[in-house]
């Protein structure tokens, strides 16, 4: 028999810029955040499966909490359509070019301010920022332990039991609750929408008070932080400059049009390769 | 205040690298942290520090002053004899509060270990953390906006953290000259090492270690090396890579036969067949992968994507096997062949096993 216990489960959702799509990208290379299509970070949906994996498994309550602009509402209600029970969004112009240090900040802010959970889970990282420093700098700031790079989370007696990532392997780790997790994507990918979830959201989209009770928005004065540690004022850090990497190559030797035997013959014949693969040999 | 000063300094300090161990082995990316960080501290005039964790750590102290630090401080405990977070955390943060000074910047590998590490110790600190740099350089900055007046002024050394921003195919250039250290993470094979040097001098400093009950709150009940190809993806002379071309998980069969070919080899692999589930994200080859640099990478039915290219784009020699003349990685690679990867491929396994048995006069085994 499993025990079923009442876990306060948070999972953390990123909105990002849609990279597989053109709109919005600058011919310098840069985004317009504001044209650009907009999705859930792809590395919250390993984050979002652990979280709702744990509350069917385990019993208890999935939050969803997001830090962005208004239209990051949108993650949130997509949580909520695969079965996510609450959504938070903080939201407030001084965040504004935060980086990870003010960011961590302002989302450990959100999450006192939301309740005390048991187990947060965070994407590994970004494909925007895309550094994985915000889950670990959160777990600082709550005084958790961590369990970065996770494949595998069950909750055993009352005990964590994890698989992680390391160099080269994997290690199994134990730990007690409360903890902070970054999901691998290695873990299970999420599953559909569920028929529930979607069905709700579409009742909320028509009723906006009902909506507000389910996607609550916060700012900084209502979390009770400190608008000097977010945004450009709290960021230790900035990014000073971008440059395009520049295309390279032209000078590719082709080999093509003739069957596989001739094909690598030519390749062999090329001096240089055959050469370079002997030099490896006799290292 | 702002109006007062133009120039403000930055707080000088020394450079700092925190060394990595696992399994009593020190890793490659902490010699090219050290060969990147003598640069930036030759540049300020100012020492290499390194911080080496662990137990019984034997030469490894005297090995990082052969590889360019001026001292290493060595913290020896026997918790520290595997990597923990909280036990490495309390140890790092600890050290660096007993310097007299917060060294100008502080360095670790982006390995899980560095990516696990960094962003506590910074968080900690309340000071800045670049993630996954290629390139690391001291130089100015001038800060002009007025968003934030404090920050305004010239900084003449300032690190300058520059790290690929992908799906922009940009690089950026990240800055936080305003409170030490300044902090980042550096991807393992790009920086490189200095040559082994048996006659260098430097001073070895143990430092005291105090571990908290607390830092015992998670236990690493087993740890599993695989032996597997990709094991070591990042000290592979040859890498064998694999795409969404190969058509299905099995194509790794064949792509391992090729690598058996060659001695030291080791199978890479695009993220999309890793999210596919075809093979493990530990061979996974680019930005949110590994960055390698094999003498030789054979990309098989790859298309060569920015964000795959990142990672591997420093390889010595690129060998692409593309069925489409038009794919992207025949932009970047020495040697094209157009073709279906499983007509080349075992044409190549004849071919190359034979080149290389000639030249060796005798069959090859993969080294393990
Ligand atoms: C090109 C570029 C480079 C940058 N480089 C750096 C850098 O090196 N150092 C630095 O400090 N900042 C950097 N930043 C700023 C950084 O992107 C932002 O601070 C961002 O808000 C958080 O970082 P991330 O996207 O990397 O998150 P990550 O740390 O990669 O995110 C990990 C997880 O944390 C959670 N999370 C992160 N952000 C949010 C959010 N807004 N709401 C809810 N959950 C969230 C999610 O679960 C996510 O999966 C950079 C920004 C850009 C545009
Ligand atoms: C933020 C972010 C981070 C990313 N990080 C990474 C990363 O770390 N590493 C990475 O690799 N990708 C990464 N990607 C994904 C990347 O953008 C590409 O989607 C991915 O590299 C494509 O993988 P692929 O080349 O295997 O597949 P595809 O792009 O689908 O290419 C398959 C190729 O195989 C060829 N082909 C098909 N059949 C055959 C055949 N029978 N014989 C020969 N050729 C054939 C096709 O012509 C095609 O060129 C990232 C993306 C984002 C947005």
């Amino acid at each position: 028999m499993l025990a079923t216990g009442s876990y306060n489960i948070f999972v953390l959702v990123k909105q990002v810029p849609d990279q597989g799509s053109k709109a919005g990208i600058n011919p310098d290379g840069t985004i317009d955040r504001a044209k650009a299509k907009r999705m859930l970070n792809p590395f919250d949906r390993y984050a979002l499966q652990a979280a709702l994996f744990t509350k069917r498994t385990y019993g208890g309550t999935v939050t969803a909490i997001s830090m962005g602009p208004p239209p990051a509402t949108e993650v949130l209600l997509e949580a909520l359509e695969h079965g996510v029970d609450l959504g938070y969004l903080l939201c407030d112009r001084r965040l504004a070019a935060s980086d990870t240090l003010a960011t961590a900040y302002a989302l450990y802010k959100t999450i006192l301010y939301v309740g005390k959970p048991d187990v947060i889970f965070c994407g590994l990282q970004t494909t925007d920022g895309d550094t994985a420093q915000v889950g670990p700098q959160l777990a600082e700031r709550l005084n958790l332990p961590q369990i970065t790079y996770c494949e595998d989370f069950a909750i055993v007696n009352g005990k964590v039991e994890a698989q992680r990532i390391i160099e080269g392997g994997t290690q199994k780790v134990v730990t007690d609750l409360p903890v902070l997790v970054t999901v691998a994507n290695s873990y299970h990918a999420l599953e559909y929408k569920s028929f529930r979830g979607a069905w709700r959201v579409q009742q909320l989209k028509r009723n906006p008070e009902e909506m507000s009770k389910y996607i609550r928005t916060v700012d900084l004065d209502v979390i009770g932080a400190d608008a000097e540690r977010c945004g450009l004022k709290g960021s230790p850090t900035i990014v000073a400059a971008t440059e395009k990497v520049g295309e390279i190559g032209g000078n590719c030797c082709m080999f093509e049009g003739n069957s596989p035997e001739v094909l690598i013959s030519d390749l062999l014949a090329a001096a240089n390769v055959k050469e370079y693969i002997a030099a490896l040999e006799a290292k | 205040m702002s109006d007062e000063a133009v120039t403000n300094f930055c707080p000088k300090g020394d450079v700092l690298v925190i060394a990595e161990v696992a399994a009593g082995e020190l890793q490659p990316v902490t010699l090219e942290l050290l060969g990147a960080g003598r640069i930036l501290s030759d540049k300020m005039e100012r020492s290499l520090l390194c911080l080496v964790l662990g137990h019984n750590l034997g030469d490894i102290p005297q090995k990082l002053i052969e590889y360019g630090a001026d001292v290493v401080y060595v913290a020896d405990h026997p918790e520290l004899y595997q990597y923990r977070t909280l036990t490495y955390r309390r140890a790092v943060c600890d050290f660096l509060e007993s310097l007299p000074e917060p060294p100008h910047t502080t360095l670790l590998g982006s390995t899980t270990t560095g990516r696990d590490l960094a962003p506590r110790i910074a968080a900690h600190f309340d000071t800045g953390l670049t993630a996954d740099c290629t390139e690391l350089d001291i130089g100015p900055y001038e800060h002009k906006s007025k968003v934030d007046p404090s920050k305004v002024g010239l900084y003449p050394n300032c690190l300058y953290a520059i790290r690929p921003s992908f799906g922009e195919s940009l690089k950026a250039r990240i800055l936080g000259p305003w409170k030490n250290p300044q902090m980042a993470t550096a991807r393992p094979g790009v920086m490189i090492p200095l040559k082994l040097d048996p006659n260098r001098v430097g001073k070895i400093v143990n430092v005291p270690v105090n571990l908290q009950p607390e830092d015992y709150r998670l236990v690493v009940a087993d740890t599993v090396r695989e032996i597997s190809k990709g094991f070591k993806l990042t000290e592979a002379d040859v890498i064998i890579a694999g795409g969404f071309g190969l058509g299905s998980a099995d194509g790794f069969e064949l792509l391992k036969k090729l690598a058996d070919c060659f001695p030291n080899s080791a199978i890479g692999a695009s993220r999309k067949v890793v999210d596919l589930g075809w093979i493990p994200y530990q061979h996974q080859v680019g930005q949110t992968g590994k960055t390698v640099r094999p003498k030789l990478y054979i990309a098989c039915g790859i298309s060569g994507a920015i964000q795959h290219r990142v990672g591997m784009s420093k390889s010595g020699m690129i060998i692409a096997i593309n069925k489409d003349p038009d794919a992207p990685i025949f932009k970047f690679a020495n040697y094209g062949i157009v073709g279906d990867v499983y007509q080349i491929i075992p044409e190549m396994i004849k071919e190359f096993g034979a080149v290389i048995k000639k030249e060796e006069g005798e069959p090859v085994g993969r080294a393990r």
